[in-house]
C-alpha cells in the first residue's frame, strides 16, 4: 500500500548572507583555502576516517572536489571556482580565496549592494584593462625563443605545492621534462589551425622522481613480456608499420542487449561462434598486412595465439585514455565493431619496440612526427604521486595557454599589492563624471575600493604561514616578507632581501608599510612603478590568462553571492 | 579593526579540531602535532628490529590464537592497527620502500620514529614550519652528496674480501670447532638461555641464537635450531652425514675452504647432477686454481648479509650456480627472476639447500602418478588461467540473459560437465601431454581425472615459474586447453621426488615435495626448511632480503661502508654544517630560485633544525649497538659515537678517519660483548640506494605529515564524528 505524504513546503530564508552559520561556514571554506596557498602552504589530509588512501594535498582542485558543502552560498562558489580550474587548471585557490575575501570585506561596508556591484565591476574593468595594457608593471612577456622566463613559470607551478616533496634538483629535473614533454607537443609545420599534440602521463610509483623521463610517441603497458625480444614486426612496402586500433572489446563476449533473453539450441554455442567472427577480422588483419593489433579492451587469448603465429604483434587493455592520442599519432581510426573493416581505418608507424622500467614493461609506439609524448612520472610514495602528476598537468596546461598569449603575470603576492596600490591610486584620480556615469558618491566609491585592494593584499598575505610580517613598498607596489622575530626591527631594509617574484632587491630605500592590520594608508603615492629591470633568471610567475580569468570569476562569483537576497530550499 | 574576520588565523595554530559537514575537517597543527606524535609512536614497536642483531617479535592473532614470528618492519606494519591518516601514510611509505628494495624498511620505520620526535622537539621550541622543513631537507641532500666518498665499487670489494679470504679462513675453521661442540657446550648455550630470557614488550624470540650460531659460521654441523634444543636429537643425524663430506672436500680444495663447506653445492653436484659431475669437477678445480674468482659475489653476499648466516649459504649455492652458468652461457650475472622458494615445514632447518629447477608440493595422490614417469622425458604444457569448466580469460563477460532450449532432454540432463571434462581429457592424451603447470586454480574433477590418467597436473604456479619453462621449452602458455596445437607443447621435461641432501625423499604428512626440470632451464629453488611453523615466514623474508640486497648491490654497482661509517660520517658532516658561519642566504638567493617564506627564516634556526637531523642518525647509532649488545646502554653507546665524531673532527678529514676505522674494523665496537673477540675481520657492506632511500622516504613523511594542519573526512565516517562525543573537536562545513 502506498501511502500519500503532504508537500512541505520549501524553506526561505531571506538575506542569506546575514546568517551567522553562512558567515562562519565561509570564513571556515577561506580559513581552510588560505592555509594551502603557496610554496609554504600546509597540506590536509583527505581521507574518509576509516582506513585506506590518503590524500596529501594543497590542490584546490583536489580540496574542492573533496569537500561537499551542505550550504547553496558555499556551493555557488565552489562551483564556479571550480568551473574555473576545469578551464584554466591553475590559480584555483587564489580565485577562491579573493572570492572569499572579497565577500567578508563588502559585506562589512555600510553601502547597498547594488552600488557595491556596480562599483566592483568598474574597478574589474580598470584592473583588466590596466592587465592588458602595454604600461602594466605586473607583467613579463614570454619569450619562446628563450627557455628562461618558460622555466620560471614551470618551476614557480612546481614549488607552488609542498606536497610534491620535491628538493632542488628534482625540481630542476622535473622543469626540464614539462618542458621538453610541452616541446614534443607543439607540431613542426604550423598552419593556420595548428593543435596542440598531448604529453600523457604513465605512473611509476615508488621510485625517485630524478628516474623520470619523457619520450616521443606512446607506451603501452603490457603486464608481461609476451613478446620476444628483439621484436619482429611486420612492415609494409614502404617500410612502416601497419596499425589497426579497436575501441571495441574482442575478449569474445557476447554483444549485450539491454533487456530480453535469448533463446538459443542446445549444441550451438554462442560463444564459439563469436570467437569465429573474431577469427575472421585476424585473418582480414593478416591479409591487409597489418603488423600491430591495438585493442582499448581485451582480447580473446586464441585471437592473440592466432595473430601471434601469423607474426603479427598484439597488444590489449591500452586504455581510453590512449585511444584518442594513439589514432592522433598513427592516423588511425578507432574501430567499433568486430563485423566491419574498411581498409582506411588503419594507421602506420615508424616503429615498435619494447621498454622495461623499474618492473614494468611497455610496449613504445614511435610515430613518423612527434606531437604525442610519454611521461614517466615517478615519485617515492602514492600520495606525493598524486600531487606530483596534478601539477604536472597543471604546468602543462600553463603553457598551452601561455603560448596563445605570450604573457606572463608576477607571482610571489606581488600581482596582488602592485594591482592593489594601482586601484588606490586610479581611484583617488578618477573624475567626478566617471562617479556620475556609476551613480554613486565618491566617498562610496573609495571604501568600495578600499574593499576590493583589501581583498587582493589578504591574499598576498595568505602566502605566509609562520609568524612574520608582510610588507609592500611604496614605489613598485610589491610584496615583501619578513621572516618571524624581526617584527620589533625599526628599519625593515635591515630584514628584507628580495620581493615576493624576485625581481626587485633590496637597493634602493623603497619605504615600506605592513600590510595587515593597518587602518588607514598613506596615498599620496603616485602611480606604482615597472621594474627598471625586467628580465631575471629565477622569477615567480604565474600564468597570465588563468590569473585574469581567476579575478574576473572571483569577483563576478562575489558579486552574485553578495546579491543574493532569498533562498528557496525544496523539502521534499 | 581586523584586517582578517577568521576567528584562528592559521599563524597562530588553531587550538581547536574541526570538522565540517558532509565532511569533517580536523586541525592538527598544535604545538603537540598530533600527526607526528602518532608517528612516533608506531615507530617506536620498530625499535629491536633494528641493526644485524634483531630481537624477533611474536604476533598473536586473538582470534585464532595463532603467531607469527616476525622479524622485519614490513611485517609489523602489516600488524598493526593503522586507520589514523598518519599511520596510513606511514604504512603506504614502508611498503613502497618494501616494494622497490626489500631491504632498509626497519631504518626507515626508525628514522620515521626519530626525526619526528626531533621535529616536535623543534616545534616546542617555536622554531617555524618552513624553516624546519628546508634545512632538515636540505640537510639531508648535504650529507647524502657528503657520504658519495664511503661508496666502494663492487669490483674493488670483491677483491679486497677475496684477498683477506686468508684470514677469515683460518678463521672460519677456529669457529668450526667450537661449532662442532657447540651442542653440548654450555657456555653457548648459555647465550641462547639469555637472550630468551631478555625483556621485550611482545614475546621474546631467540633470534639472537639464530644469529650466533650463524655467526659461527659452522656451515653443516649446528643447525640453526640448536638454541631450540628439542630439534637437536632429530638434526644430528643429518649432521654427521655431511661431516664426511666437509672432511673430505676440506682436504681436496684447502683454499676453497668455504665454498665446499656448503654442502648443498656437494649436494647439487652428488644427486642432481650426475650428468654434469665432471663439469661441475672441473668447476672446482678451477676454483682452487683462483680461489677469488670462483667465489663470485659470494664474499659480497656474506658481506652484505649482516649477520644472517642461513641464508648466505643458500644465496652463495645460487651464486655459485647462476656464475658457472652465465659463464657458459654468457647470460647475465645475478638473475632475482630465476629463483623461487619453497617452503617446507617440518624438516629441520639444516635441510634447507638449494636445488636446480622448480621445487613443490604436491598431494600424495599426484606423487604417484611420478612413479609411472620414471625417468622418461615428459611433455609439458603451460597454463596462464585457472583450469575449470567455468573460467574465462579477464574482461569477458559471461552473457546473462541466453537461455539454452533442449529438445531431448532426457538424454543430456547433468551430462554437461561430464562432457567438459571428457572433452579436455582428450585434447591432453591426444597431444600425449604428461604435465601441466597452471598460474591457477584446477578444477578438482579435472586432477583426479588426470592422476588416473597419468598426468601430472599442478596448479598456483608463479608467472616466474612459468616463464622460466616457457623460455626454455620454447612454448608459451596457453588460456584454454582448445587452443592447443602442437607448438604449444614442450618437451623434455623430468619430474622426480624432491631428495633433501641425505638422499631421502620426503613426505610431509599429505604433500610431497617434487622436482620438476627441463635440461637447461636457469630456474633455481631455494627450499627452506623449518620444523618450527611460526618460523617460516621469518626464515623466508630473511632469504628474500638478502637475495635482494646482493641483487641491488650489483645494480647500483657500489656499497656503502656498513658498520655505521655512513651515518658517522653524515653526523660528523652536520656538525660541521652547523658549525659554518650563517651561509650567505643573499648571495646564494641572487643565484637560486628565489624562495623567500624558506630561505629567510631558515639561516636563524639553522643550528637546533641540524641537529634534530642529526638526532636521527646518533639514536640509530645508539640503538643498533644497543641491540647488538656492542653498548650496554644508550648512554655509553652516544659516548662512543661522540668519541669518534670528536676524533674524526681532530683528525681533520673524517672521511679519511672513518675509512680507517672501518679497515681496522674497529668502527662503533664497543668494549664488552660476545662479539668483541671473533667479530674483527667480518667486513660490513650495504646497499647505496636503499640506504639512501630510506633516509629520503623517512624524512619525507615526517616533513609531510609535519606540513599537514588539518585532516578533513568526507564520506559515511562523517555522520558517525556528528553524533559521536568527539563532535566537539571537529568542525562541519
Amino acid at each position: 500500500m502506498s501511502r500519500l505524504e503532504a508537500k512541505k513546503p520549501p524553506l526561505f530564508i531571506s538575506e542569506p548572507l546575514t546568517r551567522d552559520t553562512v558567515s562562519q561556514s565561509l570564513s571556515l571554506l577561506s580559513g581552510i583555502l588560505k592555509s594551502c596557498y603557496g610554496p609554504a602552504g600546509r597540506l590536509k589530509h583527505l581521507h574518509n576516517g576509516m582506513g585506506g588512501y590518503v590524500c596529501t594535498t594543497s590542490q584546490s582542485s583536489a580540496i574542492l572536489s573533496h569537500l561537499s558543502v551542505s550550504h547553496p552560498v558555499l556551493r555557488v562558489l565552489m562551483a564556479s571556482v571550480q568551473n574555473h580550474i576545469s578551464r584554466f587548471s591553475d590559480c584555483g585557490l587564489f580565485t577562491a580565496i579573493l572570492c572569499c575575501s572579497l565577500i567578508e570585506n563588502f559585506k562589512s561596508l555600510n553601502v547597498a549592494s547594488c552600488t557595491v556591484i556596480k562599483i566592483s565591476k568598474h574597478l574589474l574593468s580598470l584592473c583588466m584593462d590596466y592587465l592588458k595594457s602595454e604600461a602594466c608593471g605586473c607583467r613579463v612577456s614570454v619569450d619562446f625563443s628563450s627557455v628562461e622566463t618558460l622555466l620560471c613559470l614551470v618551476r614557480s607551478i612546481l614549488t607552488s605545492k609542498p606536497a610534491c616533496m620535491l628538493n632542488k634538483p628534482e625540481v630542476d629535473h622535473l622543469t626540464m621534462l614539462i618542458l621538453k614533454a610541452f616541446m614534443f607537443t607543439v607540431p613542426y609545420c604550423v598552419e593556420t589551425n595548428a593543435v596542440l599534440g598531448k604529453c600523457v602521463i604513465v605512473p611509476v610509483k615508488g621510485r625517485r622522481v630524478v628516474d623520470s623521463r619523457v619520450l616521443p610517441g606512446l607506451l603501452i603497458e603490457t603486464p608481461e613480456i609476451q613478446l620476444a625480444e628483439p621484436l619482429t614486426v611486420k612492415r609494409t612496402c614502404s617500410n612502416m608499420i601497419k596499425i589497426a586500433l579497436f575501441s571495441v572489446s574482442m575478449s569474445g563476449d557476447l554483444f549485450n542487449p539491454e533487456e530480453g533473453t535469448i533463446a538459443v539450441h542446445h549444441g550451438i554455442s554462442l560463444e564459439m561462434s563469436e570467437l569465429n567472427q573474431l577469427l575472421n577480422v585476424g585473418k582480414q588483419l593478416i591479409n591487409d598486412e597489418v603488423g600491430l593489433v591495438v585493442c582499448q579492451k581485451v582480447m580473446h587469448p586464441s585471437l592473440k595465439q592466432y595473430l601471434k603465429e601469423n607474426h603479427v604483434i598484439t597488444v590489449d587493455r591500452a586504455g581510453l585514455s590512449l585511444v584518442e592520442p594513439m589514432s592522433r599519432m598513427t592516423g588511425s581510426k578507432p574501430i567499433a565493431s568486430i563485423h566491419s573493416l574498411s581498409p582506411g581505418c588503419y594507421g602506420s608507424l615508424k616503429d615498435v619496440c619494447i621498454e622495461s622500467f623499474a618492473s614494468k614493461h611497455f610496449v613504445h609506439l614511435i610515430p613518423n612526427d612527434t606531437v604525442v609524448c610519454s611521461m614517466i612520472l615517478c615519485n617515492r610514495n602514492e600520495t606525493a604521486w598524486d600531487e606530483l602528476k596534478r601539477i604536472c598537468e597543471t604546468a602543462e596546461h600553463v603553457l598551452q595557454l601561455t603560448i596563445k598569449e605570450p604573457l606572463a603575470l608576477l607571482g610571489g603576492g606581488c600581482t596582488e599589492t602592485h594591482l592593489a596600490s594601482y586601484i588606490r591610486h586610479k581611484s583617488y584620480s578618477l573624475s567626478t563624471s566617471s562617479f556620475k556615469e556609476i551613480d554613486c558618491s565618491q566617498t562610496q566609491y573609495q571604501l568600495v575600493a578600499d574593499g576590493f585592494c583589501r581583498s587582493l593584499e589578504s591574499v598576498a598575505c595568505s602566502l605566509n604561514h609562520d609568524d612574520g610580517e608582510v610588507l609592500t613598498d611604496m614605489f613598485y607596489g610589491h610584496c615583501w616578507f619578513v621572516p618571524s622575530g624581526f617584527s620589533s626591527v625599526s628599519n625593515w631594509s635591515d630584514v628584507v632581501s628580495k620581493c615576493g617574484c624576485g625581481i626587485n632587491g633590496n637597493t634602493e630605500n623603497l619605504k615600506w608599510r605592513l600590510l595587515q592590520g593597518q587602518f588607514g594608508c598613506p596615498i599620496a603615492q603616485g602611480c606604482p612603478k615597472e621594474p627598471s629591470v625586467k628580465v631575471a633568471d629565477f622569477l615567480t610567475l604565474d600564468c597570465f590568462a588563468a590569473k585574469c580569468n581567476g579575478l574576473q570569476v572571483a569577483l563576478e562569483t562575489a558579486n552574485l553571492i553578495l546579491d543574493l537576497s532569498y533562498v528557496i530550499e525544496d523539502q521534499n | 579593526m581586523p584586517l582578517d574576520p577568521l576567528p584562528f588565523p592559521p599563524q597562530t595554530g588553531w587550538k581547536k579540531r574541526c570538522c565540517l559537514l558532509p565532511m569533517a575537517f580536523r586541525d592538527m597543527n598544535a604545538r603537540r602535532h598530533i600527526g607526528l606524535q602518532q608517528l612516533s609512536s608506531l615507530a617506536l614497536a620498530g625499535r629491536t628490529l633494528l641493526g644485524p642483531m634483531k630481537s624477533c617479535k611474536f604476533i598473536v592473532d586473538e582470534s585464532t590464537n595463532q603467531s607469527t614470528l616476525i622479524g622485519s618492519a614490513v611485517r609489523l606494519i602489516e600488524s598493526l592497527d593503522l586507520t589514523s591518516a598518519a599511520g596510513q601514510l606511514l604504512n603506504e611509505t614502508i611498503q613502497a620502500q618494501n616494494k622497490e628494495f626489500k631491504t632498509g624498511m626497519s631504518t626507515l620505520l626508525f628514522l620515521i620514529g626519530a626525526w619526528s620526535n626531533a621535529v616536535l622537539e623543534c616545534l616546542q621550541q617555536n622554531v617555524p614550519v618552513s624553516a624546519i622543513v628546508s634545512v632538515m631537507s636540505e640537510g639531508l641532500n648535504s650529507c647524502c652528496e657528503r657520504v658519495q666518498c664511503l661508496q666502494i665499487s663492487i669490483h674493488d670489494v670483491n677483491k679486497e674480501l677475496c684477498s683477506s679470504s686468508v684470514r677469515p679462513n683460518a678463521f672460519k675453521s677456529k669457529t668450526c670447532q667450537i661449532g662442532h661442540d657447540s651442542l653440548l657446550n654450555p657456555q653457548i648455550f648459555l647465550y641462547f638461555q639469555k637472550d630468551i630470557s631478555a625483556p621485550e614488550e611482545v614475546i621474546p624470540i631467540s633470534s639472537c641464537s639464530y644469529q650466533e650460531d650463524g655467526c659461527n659460521s659452522n656451515k653443516c654441523l649446528v643447525s640453526p635450531l640448536a638454541g631450540l634444543g628439542s630439534i637437536a636429537s632429530l638434526v644430528k643425524p643429518a649432521g654427521d652425514k655431511s661431516t664426511s663430506v666437509i672432511s673430505g672436500s676440506g682436504v681436496t680444495t684447502s683454499s676453497c675452504n668455504k665454498l665446499t663447506h656448503s654442502r648443498y653445492f656437494s649436494t647439487l653436484g652428488k644427486s642432481h647432477f650426475s650428468s654434469q659431475q665432471g663439469n661441475f669437477q672441473g668447476y672446482f678445480s678451477g676454483q682452487s686454481a683462483d680461489p677469488c674468482e670462483c667465489y663470485g659475489f659470494g664474499h659480497l653476499a656474506m658481506a652484505l648479509s649482516h649477520g644472517n648466516q642461513a641464508s648466505v649459504k643458500l644465496l652463495q649455492s645460487v651464486v655459485a650456480y647462476q656464475q658457472e652458468r652465465a659463464e657458459c652461457s654468457g647470460s647475465s650475472q645475478f638473475n632475482i627472476a630465476e629463483i623461487v622458494t619453497c617452503c617446507l615445514l617440518g624438516l629441520p632447518e639444516n635441510y634447507s639447500c638449494v636445488s636446480p629447477g622448480f621445487v613443490t608440493l604436491v598431494s600424495s595422490e599426484q606423487a604417484t602418478v611420478i612413479k609411472h614417469f620414471e625417468d622418461k622425458p615428459l611433455r609439458i604444457l603451460l597454463m596462464d588461467g585457472d583450469l575449470t569448466e567455468q573460467y574465462r580469460h579477464l574482461g569477458f563477460n559471461r552473457p546473462c540473459n541466453v537461455r539454452t532450449i533442449l529438445e531431448h532432454p532426457s538424454l543430456w540432463e547433468g551430462r554437461a560437465g561430464d562432457l567438459w571434462l571428457s572433452s579436455m581429457l582428450d585434447i591432453l592424451i591426444n597431444f600425449e601431454v604428461n604435465l601441466v603447470l597452471v598460474k591457477g586454480n584446477v578444477c578438482k574433477n579435472l586432477m583426479e581425472r588426470c592422476i588416473a590418467n597419468s598426468i601430472l597436473v599442478i596448479g598456483f604456479v608463479t608467472r616466474d615459474v612459468l616463464r622460466a619453462f616457457g623460455e626454455v621449452t620454447s612454448t608459451q602458455p596457453v588460456t584454454y586447453l582448445t587452443q592447443l596445437n602442437a607448438s604449444c607443447v614442450g618437451s623434455g621435461a623430468q619430474v622426480e621426488l624432491w631428495k633433501a641432501c641425505d638422499g631421502r625423499a620426503m613426505d610431509l604428512g599429505e604433500l610431497v615435495p617434487v622436482r620438476i626440470k627441463v635440461q637447461g632451464i636457469p630456474l633455481l629453488t631455494a627450499v627452506l626448511t623449518t620444523a618450527v611453523a611460526s618460523k617460516m615466514q621469518l626464515i623466508e623474508d630473511q632469504f628474500w632480503t638478502l637475495v635482494y640486497r646482493l641483487h641491488h648491490a650489483l645494480n647500483d654497482k657500489n656499497v656503502f661502508l656498513g658498520g655505521g661509517a655512513v651515518e658517522l660520517l653524515c653526523l660528523s658532516h652536520i656538525q660541521m654544517l652547523a658549525e659554518q658561519p650563517l651561509q650567505p642566504a643573499n648571495k646564494n638567493a641572487v643565484k637560486e630560485f628565489h624562495n623567500p617564506w624558506l630561505a629567510a627564516s631558515a639561516t636563524e634556526y639553522k643550528s637546533v633544525v641540524l641537529q634534530a637531523l642529526a638526532s636521527g642518525w646518533k639514536q640509530y647509532l645508539s640503538v643498533v649497538m644497543c641491540n647488538t649488545a656492542k653498548a650496554a646502554s644508550e648512554l655509553e653507546a652516544c659516548t662512543t659515537v661522540d668519541h669518534h665524531l670528536k676524533k674524526a673532527a681532530d683528525c681533520g678529514s673524517p672521511s679519511a678517519y672513518i675509512l680507517k676505522e672501518f679497515r681496522r674494523g674497529d668502527l662503533l665496537r664497543g668494549g664488552s660483548g660476545p662479539f668483541a673477540d671473533h667479530g674483527e675481520g667480518l667486513k660490513v657492506y650495504d646497499n647505496v640506494t636503499a640506504k639512501m632511500e630510506a633516509w629520503r622516504r623517512a624524512l619525507d613523511l615526517v616533513l609531510l605529515v609535519l606540513q599537514t594542519d588539518a585532516e578533513i573526512i568526507s564520506g559515511p565516517k562523517r555522520n558517525q564524528l556528528l553524533n559521536s562525543h568527539m563532535s566537539s573537536e571537529f568542525m562541519f562545513l
